[in-house]
C-alpha cells in the first residue's frame, strides 16, 4: 500500500483554457476547485517551493514551521547544523507535531499520543512501545522528509520530487536578476525578525501573476502612494509614468520587470544613500544596478516573490481556489549599519505588507477580482493578456527573453509554465516500474 | 521610560479618590473623540491627537511553545504591522487625499469600540498610562466584514494647553495570521 500514490484522480486536460500564442486566458483557472486539487499535485508538489531564510536558523533546533502548497512543513537545523525540512504530520494520525510558528526544540512530540521525533525527523520515542507489534521498525516511521532541499543565496528552497532538476537548473536565467537583491553585498542577506501573514480572497495565482509580469497597474493602483511618495507631492511626472524599462520573461516561468529611468528608484533616502553605486556597478554591472536595482517586482515560479527595493521577499500560500495566504519577510544586506537595517524595515512596513501603502491597494484589487469570477457570465469571460505580444527580444544587456516593461510577457510565460505542468503527470502519478 | 508593564493598571486601589474619577472619565472622553474621529474618516484631526514625538506600535504576535512565551509578542526593531512616527502616520494619512486611495474608496465603514479602559500616573507629572482594549469593526463594499480586536497601552501626556495628546502607544492586536486582507485605518 502506498498511500500517497493511490489510483490518481483523473487530470483535467488545461490546453483550452489558454491560447498563450494570441494572449487568451479562460478565467475557469482561478476558481475552479477541480483544477486546484490538480495544481496541489501537479503544480506544487514537483516544483522547487520557498521554504525560509537561512538567517532564520542559527543554532541546532532552531525551528521555523511554513507550508508547501497546502502541506504543513517544518524546517529546522539538525545537531550536524543541517537544515531539513519535514512533512509537519505525525505518522501514527496525522496530527502537526509542531505547532509554534518558529522557535528552539531538541524533539518534536505529538501532543495527541506522544511520539516524538528528533530534529533530524528520526522517530525516538512511542509511548507503550510493547504495544506494538515485533514487526513494528521505528527507523521506517520517521517524519517525511522533502525530497531534495537546497539554497540560493540565503534562500531555501525544497521540492517533494526526487526527480527535480538542481536548484540551480530550476532557477535558471532567472538567478542574474534574483543577484540585484541577493548579491548587493559579499555576506549576503538576512531578514529582519518576524512574518508578516494575512489573508487574501484571491486565488494564488493572481498574486504570482502580478509579481511577475505586472508592472502596468503601478501607475494606476498605486495612484496614491505616489503621489505621496513624489517629491512635489502632486504625483511622479511624465517621465516616470512613461518610464522606459524591461521584463524578462523566463523559460522556467519565472519572471520580472523593472525601469531602466534612473528616477524611477522608489527606495529609502537612507538605504539609497547607503549605497556605494560605483562599487555595486564593479559588482554587478551597469545593466544591473540600471535595471533590476532600481525598483521593481518578480516571481519564481510558481509562488516566491520579492520586490529588490523594498526588501521584501513572500510567498504565496494556497488556501483553497479563492484563498490566499500571505507570508512575507524583510530582507537586508547583512553588511548595512543597524540604521540601514532599520531604515530599510521601515520603508518595507510602510509601503507593502498589511498596512503598506502600496499593499492595501493589491489587497483590494485581487479581491474584486476573485469575487467576479464566481459569476456564470463574468466567471467565462476570456482574457486579455496580449500586451507586449512580438515585442520581446534579446536586447544585449539583460539575459535571456526580455520586453518592454508595460507588458504581460511573463504572464504568458507564468501560464506556459503552469499550463505544461498541468498536462503533466508529477512523479507520483507515474508506476512504480516508471520511477 | 517604560509603557511595558507587568502591573496593570487595572489593579483594584481602593475606594476611587475624586481625582480618579475625574482622570478615568477625561481618558474615557479622549478616546471617544479619537474614535469618532478614525470612524469619520477625519485622520488630520486625530493626529492632533498625537503629540510630535510620537511612537506608534504594533507588532507581529507569533504562535510559541509556552516555555519561550516571551518571544511570542513581536520586539522593537522586528517586522511589525505599524511602526509609525507622527511623520509616517501623516505620510499615510496624505494618501486618502489623493482621491486615488482605491482600498478606501468607496471608504469602509468603521465603528472603533475602546472599553476596559484603565489609567495611573505615569513616571513623570503630567504623563498618565493608559491601557484599553479596542474592537474595531470594518464592513467594507457590499458584505465584507473585517473584526480586529486588541488591546493597547498608551502613554498619555498633558501639553501645555491642557489637552492630553498620545505619546506612545502599543498596539497587541490579538491575531496571529491577520485575518484581513489589509488594515487600512488605525487602531
Amino acid at each position: 500500500m502506498s498511500s500517497l500514490h493511490r489510483t490518481p484522480a483523473p487530470a483535467v486536460d488545461v490546453t483550452e483554457y489558454f491560447d498563450i500564442d494570441n494572449g487568451l486566458v479562460d478565467r475557469g483557472i482561478f476558481g475552479d476547485t477541480a483544477l486546484y486539487q490538480q495544481e496541489l499535485r501537479r503544480v506544487f508538489a514537483p516544483s522547487w517551493l520557498f521554504l525560509a531564510h537561512t538567517s532564520q536558523f542559527r543554532k541546532p533546533g532552531d525551528f521555523f514551521t511554513t507550508y508547501m502548497g497546502e502541506d504543513p512543513v517544518i524546517v529546522t537545523m539538525g545537531k550536524d547544523r543541517r537544515i531539513r525540512a519535514f512533512l509537519n504530520a505525525c505518522r501514527h494520525r496525522g496530527m502537526r507535531v509542531c505547532r509554534a510558528d518558529a522557535g528552539a526544540a531538541k524533539a518534536f512530540t505529538c501532543s495527541y499520543h506522544g511520539w516524538a521525533y528528533d530534529t533530524s525527523g528520526k522517530l525516538i520515542n512511542v509511548p507503550n512501545r510493547e504495544g506494538y507489534p515485533e514487526s513494528f521498525d521505528e527507523s521506517r516511521w520517521g517524519l517525511r522528509e522533502v525530497a531534495r532541499l537546497d539554497t540560493y543565496k540565503g534562500l531555501i528552497f525544497a521540492t517533494w520530487n526526487p526527480d527535480a532538476p538542481a536548484l540551480t537548473e530550476a532557477l535558471g536565467g532567472m538567478t542574474w536578476y534574483m543577484d540585484a537583491m541577493l548579491d548587493r553585498d559579499p555576506e549576503g542577506t538576512e531578514v529582519v525578525g518576524g512574518v508578516h501573514k494575512w489573508v487574501l480572497e484571491g486565488n494564488w495565482k493572481l498574486a504570482a501573476e502580478q509579481f511577475s509580469s505586472d508592472w502596468y497597474h503601478v501607475n494606476i493602483s498605486h495612484a496614491s502612494a505616489l503621489m505621496v511618495m513624489s517629491p512635489t507631492g502632486k504625483g511622479p511626472k511624465a517621465e516616470i509614468v512613461q518610464t522606459p524599462g524591461r521584463q524578462y520573461t523566463d523559460p522556467n516561468g519565472h519572471g520580472a520587470g523593472f525601469p531602466t529611468h534612473p528616477k524611477s528608484r522608489f527606495d529609502d533616502r537612507v538605504v539609497h544613500q547607503y549605497y556605494d553605486y560605483g562599487q555595486l556597478r564593479e559588482r554587478l554591472g551597469d545593466g544591473r544596478v540600471e535595471g533590476p536595482m532600481t525598483t521593481g517586482h518578480a516571481n519564481v515560479f510558481p509562488n516566491f516573490s520579492y520586490l529588490p527595493v523594498n526588501g521584501s521577499i513572500r510567498v504565496w500560500h494556497p488556501k483553497g481556489p479563492d484563498k490566499m495566504e500571505v507570508w512575507a519577510w524583510t530582507v537586508v544586506d547583512k553588511s548595512m549599519p543597524d540604521e540601514v537595517k532599520n531604515a530599510q524595515r521601515l520603508y518595507n512596513l510602510r509601503t507593502f505588507g498589511p498596512t503598506g501603502i502600496f499593499e492595501q491597494d493589491d489587497g483590494e484589487n485581487w479581491s474584486e477580482c476573485q469575487a467576479t469570477a464566481h459569476g456564470f457570465m463574468a466567471g467565462g469571460m476570456t482574457l486579455n493578456y496580449q500586451m507586449g505580444i512580438g515585442m520581446s527580444a534579446e536586447d544585449g544587456v539583460h539575459p535571456g527573453t526580455t520586453g518592454h516593461l508595460y507588458s504581460d510577457g511573463a504572464a504568458r510565460g507564468f501560464y506556459s509554465r503552469w499550463r505544461d505542468l498541468m498536462n503533466t503527470p508529477a512523479w507520483h502519478e507515474k508506476a512504480a516500474d516508471e520511477r | 521610560m517604560s509603557i511595558h508593564t507587568t502591573e496593570s493598571a487595572a489593579a483594584p486601589t481602593g475606594g476611587p479618590a475624586l481625582d480618579d474619577l475625574l482622570l478615568h472619565f477625561e481618558v474615557q472622553r479622549f478616546y471617544t473623540l479619537e474614535a469618532h474621529l478614525l470612524d469619520q474618516h477625519r485622520y488630520a484631526d486625530w493626529l492632533e491627537l498625537l503629540a510630535d514625538d510620537l511612537h506608534y506600535w504594533a507588532p507581529v504576535r507569533t504562535n510559541r511553545l509556552r516555555r519561550q512565551q516571551s518571544l511570542a509578542d513581536g520586539v522593537p526593531g522586528e517586522v511589525a504591522i505599524f511602526d509609525e512616527t507622527k511623520d509616517s502616520l501623516a505620510w499615510r494619512i496624505r494618501r486618502f487625499d489623493s482621491g486615488m486611495a482605491w482600498a478606501e474608496d468607496p471608504p469602509s465603514r468603521t465603528r472603533h469600540l475602546v472599553t476596559n479602559v484603565a489609567v495611573r500616573p505615569g513616571d513623570e507629572d503630567g504623563t498618565y498610562i493608559a491601557e484599553s482594549a479596542f474592537l474595531v469593526y470594518r464592513n467594507r463594499l457590499e458584505r465584507e466584514v473585517d473584526l480586529y480586536a486588541g488591546g493597547r497601552t498608551d502613554l498619555l501626556r498633558r501639553a501645555p494647553d491642557g489637552s492630553l495628546k498620545v505619546v506612545r502607544r502599543h498596539i497587541l492586536l490579538d491575531q496571529n495570521v491577520l485575518l484581513a486582507k489589509n488594515i487600512s485605518t488605525f487602531l
